[in-house]
């Protein structure tokens, strides 16, 4: 039985939006790309609270960059605070990587050096995002092609780090988990083993594709084209076993679209893993003669 | 120890292709010209090069959606390159 309030939503797309509209009954809630609005005309955002007056909505942030050794730029922390007290989200989350540095925009999520200098200046970060915005965010652990250079800590124990640090909970990214186990050489069901159950309040799922390296070896690339492959369900079942506390599953698709059933059967696959690990953790432990 | 040096080198390596270059041909003098510290430079010389190549490609993608006009704006940019009859003009 669970007694625990799990949910499963998506993440709101333009091109997905006629559909989610209509089958909001399916959709326990949303997720909005935050920077999306940042400089969104007053009608968007007036859009997007008659939006969240219908389906509960938490915001998503990709560019802040709160894993960056340099402080996080007030600007940005400050457009996020606007959008957060005008659309009032549940909780609103952000990725543990840098995006920018020595004045270079990279583009996209980039993995810091895992190391206890990068641990104390994602907390300094995130102390700062929470005096801005008045909340705390989740945060994402993210994948990277690259192992990032000059680590000192192992992926789980900088995550582990900067979430005793920062007081913050976890959106777990288990495909990214899934990604950099393969392409870094560990078990990802043993690294959300590794990971404070008690940290984890929400989940990303997602699917990618391999890609060829240069040396002919292969690559999974986070692209989120792609359905979710069985792995993650997995994970998440093993997520569902350990985690105490109620979680919040989003899926999310970035392009190549496929039909709105097909996304709802994703949703529902995702709460049957979830079903099947909350009741792994009831069972009583076996015990060892 | 600041990451901040090898942050701001690493984003140059990400974007720059001709940096990738120079670095590959040396990289522990293109670190310490960069002012990382030993310890670093020697991080660097063991970097994971296939995943530099195949990150600095997947972010170079990244970019270049971002900088792919919206419809409208693509619409927009079409109707600008119409050369109209004078009459219309």
């Amino acid at each position: 039985m669970n007694n625990l309030t799990d949910r499963v939503g998506l993440g709101w797309r333009p091109d997905l939006a006629a559909g989610i509209l209509e089958h909001l009954d399916g959709i326990d809630l949303l997720e909005v790309i935050a920077d999306d609005f940042f400089c969104a005309p007053s009608r968007q955002i007036r859009a997007l609270k008659t939006l969240a007056a219908q389906i509960p909505v938490v915001l998503h942030g990709v560019s802040l960059g709160l894993a960056s050794s340099s402080p996080v730029v007030t600007e940005r922390l400050d457009r996020m605070a606007r959008l957060v007290e005008e659309v009032s989200p549940e909780f609103w989350s952000e990725h543990l990587a840098f995006v920018r540095a020595g004045g270079i925009e990279i583009g996209h999520l980039a993995a810091p050096p895992r190391c206890s200098a990068t641990v104390d200046a994602a907390a300094a970060n995130l102390h700062r995002a929470q005096a801005a915005v008045g909340a705390k965010p989740l945060v994402e652990n993210i994948a990277t092609l690259i192992d990032p250079p000059a680590s000192t800590l192992a992926e789980s124990d900088w995550i582990a780090g900067i979430l005793s640090s920062s007081n913050c909970g976890l959106l777990l990214d288990l495909h990214n988990v899934l990604a950099n186990g393969l392409n870094h050489g560990y078990d990802p069901c043993e690294f959300v083993r590794q990971i404070p159950p008690e940290r984890i309040a929400a989940i990303h799922i997602a699917g990618g594709k391999f890609i060829s390296a240069p040396d002919g070896t292969q690559r999974l690339l986070d692209d989120h084209l792609h359905d979710v492959p069985d792995p993650v369900f997995d994970l998440l079942e093993e997520t569902a076993a350990r985690a105490p506390g109620p979680l919040t599953v989003i899926l999310e698709r970035d392009g190549h679209y496929p039909s709105m059933d097909s996304l709802l059967a994703e949703i529902a696959q995702a709460r049957r893993a979830l079903a099947k690990g909350r009741e792994r953790r009831m069972r009583p432990a076996e015990v060892v003669a | 120890m600041s990451s901040t040096r090898l942050e701001a080198f690493l984003a140059r390596l990400y974007v720059d292709s001709d940096a990738r270059a120079n670095f590959k041909g040396n990289p522990r003098a293109e670190a310490k010209k960069a002012g990382l510290s030993d310890e670093q430079c020697t991080a660097l010389e063991n970097l994971d090069w296939i995943g530099l190549e195949m990150a600095a490609r997947s972010f170079a993608k990244k970019r270049q959606l971002k900088r792919r006009p919206s419809w409208f704006a693509a619409f927009l940019l079409r109707l600008s390159r119409l050369r109209f009859p004078p009459f219309l003009q």
